[in-house]
């Protein structure tokens, strides 16, 4: 396991220093001085000035590539063009939040996701089989904007059940200790910071949780069926195995597997996503303060978020790899 | 074709499917017949007016016929997904098939750059393009079709390494037919059916990534109609008239369910297993 291991993060140097090569050639592929285009029009001189000056505009491009590697090895992502702070700091202010959102969707989703398929597979072309088909179906389709403004008319304005922005009411002080705000209220044991915390990440958790487990749903579908048709699933019904240890023991855990490496690269993916819900209802994390640097084109925030959001990625990507080896014998044979 | 008619047939879910796609084609192509106004044509008299005999799906803050918008907007959607993925099939095909046929070092990069490429989380990926490129529905679109690329990469890039050990691949070389002829008229033609199954079913996310991008502000300028664009704009009237939003939203939604319907099944088709399963 520790070559397998080893073999996968060697693996992993030279995409990250392509990695690291795109985003940094993202700002100079433009004709023309990149500064002027990435401020737009209305951007005043010394604000081009400020950006040339931080992108070294002024150095030929390895030299530029050289200095932003010697940067990066110390954390340095460069400083908010809007407000003068490390970019970096201001990203792990918000990663909490977007990991809150993040985890809590997919926890939900698998919860959901997972029964949905089995009973999916099971029924397999009965009326419910259709209909779970079609909501599913639906899942993957529905732009996450529009189900999160869908949600909030309904829950937040017309019920007026939940909130509809923001992380935690205004009359709360909280104290963060951990950053994740549903923690915090549990390590001080103060069931109204709980509570608070709980009804405002509902409805953004739902609308990223509706693409997850839709995902996860088909997919479990799929596998439970084809699982099903394997020779040691008729084996097993042929020595006298309950159907319900042939359906759970033998087809679920078999039909499972795969589906580490799809909750795994939603959940990455599912980061991306985050732009537009924490968009929609003011949520402070790290995909609101990208849609900001858009606003604000702020260009080293999205060069600072785009490789944070790529780095999670791979540290996911690694880990599903990682962890299907640890379920998996064989790939962990193969691989090393 | 009759087999295929004969699947649809079975197969309900795709059927319904096409007939959401016809019937907006349908819509989108009688846009001037059944929107009596341009969709962009102002009328501040009458903003923000219910849904009504007038305005069958009301209108915007600016007096703009809301069903105009949607009907017009679908056009340029409906071109979008086509044109999006028309560029990324290109692109990705072009470097997969070449990658697959050489082999050896110009494989080894072309296929570290894609793995790059799908390290991103796509929307994230297609924002960092757009914000580099500066804000419009041209640059929007390649920002999707870039991201979209690598999986055409890769599948081309199986589906040429399959083909190029077949005979007559092989004999084609004994007799010195040049390379470009060799991929395309052995290889590309050879091995082009599931591009574009995989074709169809990105028809769907393409829209979809490309509406976001709108809703960012990044796609679109006003007063264009664009279905994304058109949801953000209005997202502050949502209160009072939410219908503004919702109208485009929806639309989007059963565009790109009916392209997945379509796909699902397609898939289905292409997979001999299930073909037989009904």
């Amino acid at each position: 396991m520790t070559r397998f291991t080893l073999g996968r993060l060697l693996a992993l140097g030279p995409v990250l220093g392509l990695v690291l090569l795109i985003i940094f050639s993202l700002a100079r592929i433009i004709p023309g001085d990149p500064a002027i285009t990435l401020l737009g029009p209305g951007a005043t001189s010394e604000q081009i000035k400020a950006l040339r000056d931080q992108l070294r505009l002024d150095q030929p491009a390895p030299a530029q590539f050289f200095a932003y590697l010697a940067g990066l090895s110390h954390g340095d992502l460069g400083k908010s063009m809007k407000t003068g702070q490390p970019v970096f700091d201001e990203i792990l202010l918000r990663l909490p939040a977007t990991l809150e959102l993040s985890i809590l969707a997919t926890l939900l989703a698998l919860v959901i996701g997972i029964p949905i398929g089995v009973l999916s597979a099971i029924r397999s072309n009965s009326m419910l089989d259709h209909v779970i088909r079609v909501v599913s179906l639906v899942g993957v389709s529905v732009p996450a904007f529009l189900l999160a403004l869908v949600l909030q008319l309904i829950f937040g304005i017309y019920l007026g059940w939940l909130p509809v922005s923001g992380r935690s009411s205004p009359y709360i002080i909280a104290d963060p200790i951990t950053g994740f705000a549903i923690l915090d209220g549990l390590l001080q044991a103060d069931l109204e910071l709980v509570v608070d915390a709980l009804s405002h990440v509902i409805l953004p958790c739902l609308v990223l949780t509706a693409f997850l487990a839709a995902t996860l749903g088909r997919f479990v579908r799929n596998m439970m069926i084809e699982v099903m048709t394997e020779d040691y699933i008729r084996t097993a019904r042929a020595k006298g195995l309950a159907e319900q240890a042939v359906l759970f023991t033998h087809g679920l855990r078999n039909a499972l597997l795969p589906a580490v490496t799809i909750v795994g690269l939603k959940f990455a993916e599912m980061l991306g996503g985050a732009i537009l819900t924490e968009t929609v209802f003011a949520w402070p994390g790290i995909g609101r303060f990208m849609f900001e640097a858009i606003r604000n084109r702020d260009y080293p925030v999205i060069q600072g978020a785009t490789l944070v959001f790529a780095l999670l990625f791979m540290l996911t990507s690694l880990l599903v790899d990682l962890v299907y080896a640890l379920l998996d014998p064989r790939i962990r044979k193969r691989m090393s | 074709m009759a087999n295929l008619l004969h699947f649809l047939q079975r197969n309900a879910l795709g059927a319904v499917g096409a007939a959401m796609l016809v019937a907006m084609l349908l819509a989108v192509i009688c846009a001037p017949f059944l929107a009596s106004q341009s969709p962009i044509a102002l009328d501040m008299a009458r903003k923000l007016a219910s849904p009504g005999a007038g305005h069958l799906l009301g209108t915007d803050y600016f007096g703009r016929d809301v069903l105009a918008r949607v009907l017009y907007g679908g056009r340029f959607t409906l071109a979008i997904g086509l044109g999006v993925v028309s560029i990324a099939f290109v692109i990705g095909v072009a470097f997969g098939t070449i990658a697959g046929f050489l082999g050896g070092i110009v494989d080894m990069v072309i296929m570290r750059f894609v793995d790059a490429m799908l390290s991103f989380p796509s929307l994230v990926l297609a924002i960092a393009l757009a914000a580099s490129f500066g804000p419009s529905l041209e640059t929007a679109m390649l920002a999707v079709a870039i991201t979209l690329a690598p999986q055409f990469a890769r599948l081309a890039r199986g589906q040429a390494l399959s083909v190029s050990v077949k005979p007559y691949v092989e004999a084609a070389i004994c007799i010195g037919v040049s390379t470009p002829r060799i991929l395309f008229r052995y290889i590309l033609r050879n091995g082009i059916g599931p591009l574009l199954v995989q074709a169809s079913l990105s028809l769907g996310s393409a829209i979809l990534q490309t509406a976001s991008l709108g809703f960012l502000g990044l796609g679109a300028q006003p007063p264009l109609p664009e279905w994304g664009a058109d949801v953000s704009a209005n997202l502050q009237y949502v209160r009072e008239a939410p219908w503004v939003a919702l109208a485009p939203g929806a639309a989007i939604l059963l565009t790109v369910l009916s392209f997945n319907l379509i796909g699902d099944a397609l898939a289905d088709w292409f997979n001999p297993r299930k073909r037989n399963l009904r």
